[in-house]
């Protein structure tokens, strides 16, 4: 904890956020922690139960069965799968909103900026199509179709996608998905008051509900929106705080819908536009990254590069961001959207629209995008942007930004009394940004040879994916991210990361090059030779389905299997059950995956052997559940060890 | 000496001090997550019970100033530290002839679940400055409080 005055605020990894944080005097989820930190174990172990009128029941030494009946193995599987269930859900969510976007573009003929997506994607679907619009069509059908499936019909695509041993493995064990939203529906008719008891069962259901989220809510969302919004090219970018330049309107995104912002971003540089920013005072308008679809507006920042400011941090660091004054009006469509920000956008005079109401907050303004109406969606914002932006920062002429400021002070009688502050310190702007799994490539010279080389010599021991969500308790905001990150590549294991671990990592500067040097002799060589940092930015959590690409690619490459690889995850600081909707994904692609932070597991002693022990004799994968950072590293060491012994690799 | 004060209004039933309890004195660890919440053998010192209206009700050892239990006790098992005010077991002299759980006026003391021969009995935690069962209450309802000893 660290103090500010009269208050705590948990730990941060990045000093400079947290000196940010503690000089704040509006409270933050930062600052919650303390008041929080007394927890349920009962809860923390996943052994209470609210199923029925007859609870909560609690088990106990001295109550070791609910009411009904229910042991802890029952509460703690079903707890699970409804978590699991609605982690999918939400991804589910997002690839459906994705290809009835991409549809739309195809039916509208509009642009296509990915082609190379396009193409890519309809040769895995067995699309046979030359024009380009109707290819768009005809894969958004065929996504579209699979979600709407019932759950006895399987999905058609899932052998199409999958790398083919898993899918023998996934029919083996019974848990090739249906259709995914029935697969939903049914996980959660599962889990529901006195019907299934099964823990076994139920946890072979989180695996087919994690290969649905994988390979569609992940995969084929970062596909589509590729094709859409252009493919991701290397690039080095600024990132952190110091990204805000107080001369434009600037617009903070929070979502992970990137193809729902995507007329946004086109027409706010539109020549008639930035005159009506000229008009209110500003240069022009700036989209400014945060969560999860600032990662994939990073991702593929070479297309945005007018637009986009760039990313500023991630879910944990969005209350501060505001609190920054910069931001002018918030676009949010999705999670990771913090109740938190409400309060401080207030204060802010910070106008809220969302454009999707499953991430409807209370105190902003509801616009239901559709693809017909974006024009007219995009006219309000603008509109209400530039509303904002006069409102709050008063209608003061700007001439540069010295004097704009200035004009605050001499005139604290405007309605507008708000504080800029950006520390422009905080963020690096060597950040190596646009890694992908064809950028990669691409960067290696067309093949996976030169890496798989590195990898056999030994220079690169193994690769760990550190991926998912940042949250305040694992050591607190990202500090057991980067403290396990930091101590994998001293090892000599390379990082991919994806998600609000990469907003975390990369605000550190373990994406900047200079990180080599924190690396083993091994990888800094590798590292330097190369020009990239040793933790490589694939952006949002939705691109661990683009790391899932990677590993399929190198097992095919070596033809092998996927469990085989010397390749381990960790999401150290999982916070949402979208993260273990992801787990599951990566259990069922047969992969080790570490947790700081049991998921509520702990309660039932089947549960926690079938996920830890068991499940390595079905799938491949296995959870391990460390909450000290060495103890981490040296057991996902061990098995990438163990890993390139049974390759035959020293 | 402290003595844990009980508010029992505040008391949500939650069980948090139970839990936090058999996290302190389990010999498998001190995390929460290192609970086996099937162990019958690793119990919680104090509980919650429900009055006649159905509220409830927290029972913690208060470490009697005149202890029954230390009266009682024929074998010497319970002891009173005059200095630390804390009232003390020890299961080794213990005869399971249960005259300390019979006089205890606020009905805290209880056999063990599993073997019944041994005293289930408050240690405040051994020196811990805050018992966990305090650190762990969400509303107040157990807190501390300076007493003479």
């Amino acid at each position: 904890m660290s103090k500010c005055g009269n208050c705590t605020t948990c730990q941060s990894a990045d000093k400079v956020l947290e000196g940010f944080i503690s000089s704040m005097d509006m409270e933050t989820s930062h600052h919650r922690v303390e008041s929080q930190k007394v927890k349920c174990g009962f809860g923390q172990q996943g052994v209470c139960c609210r199923l029925c009128a007859n609870g909560p029941c609690r088990i106990t030494p001295k109550s070791p069965r609910g009411i009904c009946g229910a042991n802890a193995d029952t509460i703690v599987a079903r707890n699970f799968l409804r978590a699991v269930a609605s982690g999918a859900a939400c991804y589910l969510h997002v690839i459906e909103n994705t290809a009835r976007n991409l549809k739309s573009i195809g039916e509208t003929k509009g642009t296509i900026k990915g082609i190379n997506a396009l193409n890519k994607v309809a040769q895995i679907f067995g699309i046979e199509e030359k024009d380009m619009h109707k290819k768009a069509v005809m894969i958004a059908d065929k996504v579209i179709a699979d979600l709407y499936k019932p759950r006895f019909e399987k999905m058609e695509l899932v052998e199409k996608m999958a790398y083919k041993p898993r899918v023998e493995n996934w029919k083996k064990l019974n848990i090739m998905p249906g259709g995914a939203k029935s697969e939903v529906f049914d996980a959660v008719v599962k889990t529901s008051t006195n019907l299934n008891s099964d823990p076994v069962d139920m946890l072979l259901n989180c695996l087919n509900l994690g290969i649905s989220t994988g390979l569609y809510g992940l995969t084929l969302t970062n596909l589509l929106n590729d094709i859409m919004l252009g493919e991701p090219v290397i690039r080095a970018a600024k990132v952190g705080f110091k990204v805000v330049d107080t001369d434009y309107i600037n617009i903070m995104i929070t979502g992970h819908q990137h193809s729902t912002i995507s007329h946004l971003q086109d027409v706010l540089i539109d020549e008639k536009v930035i005159e009506k920013a000229k008009k209110a005072g500003a240069k022009g308008f700036k989209l400014v990254g945060c969560t999860c679809v600032g990662q994939d507006l990073q991702l593929r920042g070479e297309h945005y590069q007018e637009v986009f400011a760039g990313h500023a941090g991630n879910n944990f660091t969005s209350e501060p961001l505001i609190a920054t004054g910069g931001i002018d009006l918030i676009v949010s469509e999705f999670n990771c959207t913090l109740p938190g920000i409400e309060s401080i956008a207030d204060e802010f005079m910070v106008k809220m629209i969302c454009l999707d109401d499953v991430a409807k907050k209370a105190n902003a303004e509801y616009l239901q995008y559709s693809f017909e109406k974006r024009e007219e969606i995009s006219d309000y914002v603008i509109d209400e942007a530039i509303k904002s932006y006069s409102e709050r920062r008063g209608n003061v002429n700007i001439k540069g930004k010295k004097s704009f400021l200035s004009a605050f002070k001499k005139h604290p009688e405007r309605k507008s009394n708000i504080t800029i502050n950006v520390p422009a310190d905080h963020g690096y702007d060597d950040v190596i940004t646009g890694v992908s799994e064809e950028s990669l490539k691409a960067f290696l010279g067309g093949s996976w040879k030169p890496l798989v080389d590195l990898i056999a010599a030994g220079k690169i021991k193994g690769v760990a994916g550190i991926v998912g969500c940042s949250n305040l308790t694992a050591k607190g905001h990202d500090v057991f991210t980067v403290e396990l990150t930091k101590e994998l590549i001293k090892r000599d294991i390379i990082v991919l990361s994806a998600g609000c671990s990469s907003g975390g990592l990369e605000n550190v500067g373990l994406m900047s090059p200079g990180a080599a040097e924190l690396a083993g002799e091994n990888l800094k060589e590798v590292c330097k030779s190369l020009g990239i940092p040793p933790v490589l930015n694939f952006g949002p959590c939705l691109a661990i389905g683009r790391l899932e690409l990677v590993a399929t690619e190198l097992a095919e490459y070596l033809g092998i299997d996927i469990p085989q690889l010397p390749l381990v995850l960790s999401a150290p600081q999982w916070l949402e059950e979208q993260a273990l909707a992801d787990g599951a994904f990566g259990l069922a692609l047969g992969l080790p995956l570490h947790l700081a932070i049991p998921p509520f597991i702990t309660g039932s002693k089947v549960v926690t052997k079938v996920l830890t022990e068991d499940l390595e004799t079905l799938t491949g994968g296995k959870l391990i559940l460390e909450d000290d950072v060495i103890k981490a590293a040296d057991k996902l060491e061990e098995i990438v060890l163990d890993k390139r012994r049974k390759l035959g690799l020293k | 000496m402290k003595r844990i004060m009980i508010n029992k209004d505040l008391c949500s039933a939650c069980l948090n001090c139970y839990m936090a309890c058999m996290a302190e004195h389990n010999k498998n660890g001190k995390s929460v997550f290192d609970v086996d919440l099937e162990d019958i053998e690793n119990e919680g010192r104090n509980y919650i019970t429900i009055d006649k209206e159905g509220k409830p009700v927290p029972i913690f050892c208060r470490h009697c100033d005149e202890p029954e239990c230390v009266n009682t006790c024929m074998s010497g098992a319970m002891t009173k530290d005059k200095k630390t005010g804390i009232v003390s077991y020890n299961k080794e002299k213990c005869a399971s002839c249960f005259m300390c759980v019979m006089s205890c006026p606020y009905g805290v003391l209880k056999p063990d679940s599993k073997s019944k021969t041994v005293v289930v009995k408050c240690d405040m935690c051994d020196g811990r400055e805050i018992p966990r069962c305090v650190e762990n209450c969400p509303t107040g309802a157990i807190y501390l409080e300076e007493v003479d000893c």
